[in-house]
């Protein structure tokens, strides 16, 4: 991938970022300034929803391994519900490839983590409401070993010659964009889709021989892929101090 | 909690990403050229006073690549300006028998001298050899007049001139 389209990728982060993070403080700079003109008293809004720890595992990858034969990989989520409906996010996983073609022979491995947020755009009924619509961003990085590769340089008049390369170990760093949702089926278990577009950030560390597949990327040849994950995941939800103390002091008798 | 707009919402997301991520391909074909090509065009002087050229339409113009080993079948073309031989991959040198047309069955030799770079092009397609060429011998007493290397550099790029061979004006 060229610098030029990394500069590109790199610019859509940003500027998708900055709407993800600034819209909503912008809204809110606007409504407390009519806040202000009129009563120069600033409400600050409280968060009715307490904390959500939340852990998910990757049920369409194991099916995806079975009927397809790039690669294979597993992959876990996390995420943790800060205030004002965002998330911190992580993934992780492992997998590996094996490419075996007539004139290219070769396996790869590798572990990956990515780190990000979601913002959820769906309006909650309630704080015991979970159900999310979202976006959010992740850096993440896969750590790839690819075993010597064997291939044959076909040749129709000379003849074919073969031969090997030596094995290599590398970083895949990429940006993500994602998009998805998520709904509680019983309390606590939910279960959620999640479509994904990543731009590998370090291309040009695979011009020699790109691995077919990476875990956690997809197509380690391509400097964009798409994924799409669907997590069955249960939330762990403990209320937030500061509201316990609110609603202790609300339900104290007053002391005469 | 869950209620119905959210969850057919949900399921029929879920079915037709499901659907485009099992069919999605896993092994692209090979769509761009395996082998590099070493492309050639042939020109004349208008006369052996003048230092112009002129490109030549040989008449049906005979390549024959020249090892042991390998096949060493000889390719016929039809009246045409422009050639593609490929070079060896299993040496530095290679040599190619040449004839503007086939009646005459007199050859002249071309002998490449060139570097070769092993090239990974894709997982769909694997690796080939580019090659960069240094010089260029040949015999020069039957057509061939004089040898140019335009372009050095011989990968799998088509659109890409290497080598110009000029033609004795005397044969043409």
């Amino acid at each position: 991938m060229s610098i030029q389209l990394s500069c590109k990728y790199v610019y859509i982060l940003i500027i998708f970022s900055t709407l993800a993070v600034s819209g909503p403080s912008v809204y809110a700079q606007a409504t407390d300034t009519t806040a202000i003109d009129s009563t120069e008293h600033k409400v600050k809004k409280k968060d009715l929803a307490g904390h959500q720890l939340c852990i998910g595992f990757d049920v369409l990858r194991p099916v995806l391994n079975d009927v397809t034969h790039g690669g294979i990989g597993y992959g876990f989520e996390a995420d943790y519900y800060m205030h004002n409906e965002f998330y911190l996010a992580a993934e992780g996983g492992w997998g590996n490839s094996n490419v075996n073609y007539d004139n290219l022979k070769y396996s790869t491995n590798n572990n990956f983590l990515s780190f990000g947020f979601n913002k959820s755009i769906l309006t909650r009924n309630g704080p015991k409401d979970w159900d999310m619509m979202f976006i959010g961003m992740r850096l993440g990085a896969a750590n790839v070993a690819r075993s010597p590769a064997s291939y044959i340089v076909i040749d129709s008049v000379w003849g074919n010659s073969a031969g090997s390369s030596q094995g290599q170990a590398f970083l895949a760093v990429w940006a993500e964009l994602t998009g998805g949702m998520r709904v509680e089926l019983i309390k606590g278990l939910m279960a959620g889709w999640n479509f994904r577009g990543r731009f590998l950030l370090n291309a040009k560390s695979f011009e020699n021989l790109a691995p077919l597949y990476i875990a956690g990327y997809g197509r380690g040849d391509k400097g964009v892929a798409f994924d799409f994950n669907v997590y069955v995941s249960y939330g762990i939800r403990w209320k937030r101090r500061s509201l316990g103390l609110a609603d202790a002091k609300a339900i104290a008798p007053v002391a005469k | 909690m869950i209620n119905s707009p959210k969850q057919f919402c949900f399921i029929l997301i879920i079915l037709c990403c499901i659907g485009w991520v099992a069919c999605t391909q896993v092994r692209n074909p090979c769509e761009t050229p395996m082998t590099a090509t070493l492309n050639i065009s042939t020109q004349h002087l208008i006369s052996p006073t003048d230092s112009a050229f002129v490109d030549t339409a040989l008449p049906s113009a005979v390549f024959i690549p020249l090892t042991t080993a390998a096949n060493k079948t000889a390719t016929i073309y039809p009246q045409q300006v422009s050639f593609t031989i490929s070079l060896s991959p299993d040496s530095n040198i290679c040599r190619w028998a040449f004839t503007p047309d086939t009646p005459g069955y007199a050859f002249d030799t071309l002998t490449f001298y060139y570097q070769k770079n092993l090239q990974f092009i894709s997982n769909a397609c694997g690796f080939t050899y580019f090659y960069n060429i240094d010089s260029v011998h040949f015999t020069k007493n039957l057509f061939i007049d004089s040898i140019h290397i335009l372009n050095a550099s011989v990968t799998n790029n088509v659109n890409t001139t290497q080598l110009q061979i000029c033609i004795h004006p005397d044969n043409f």
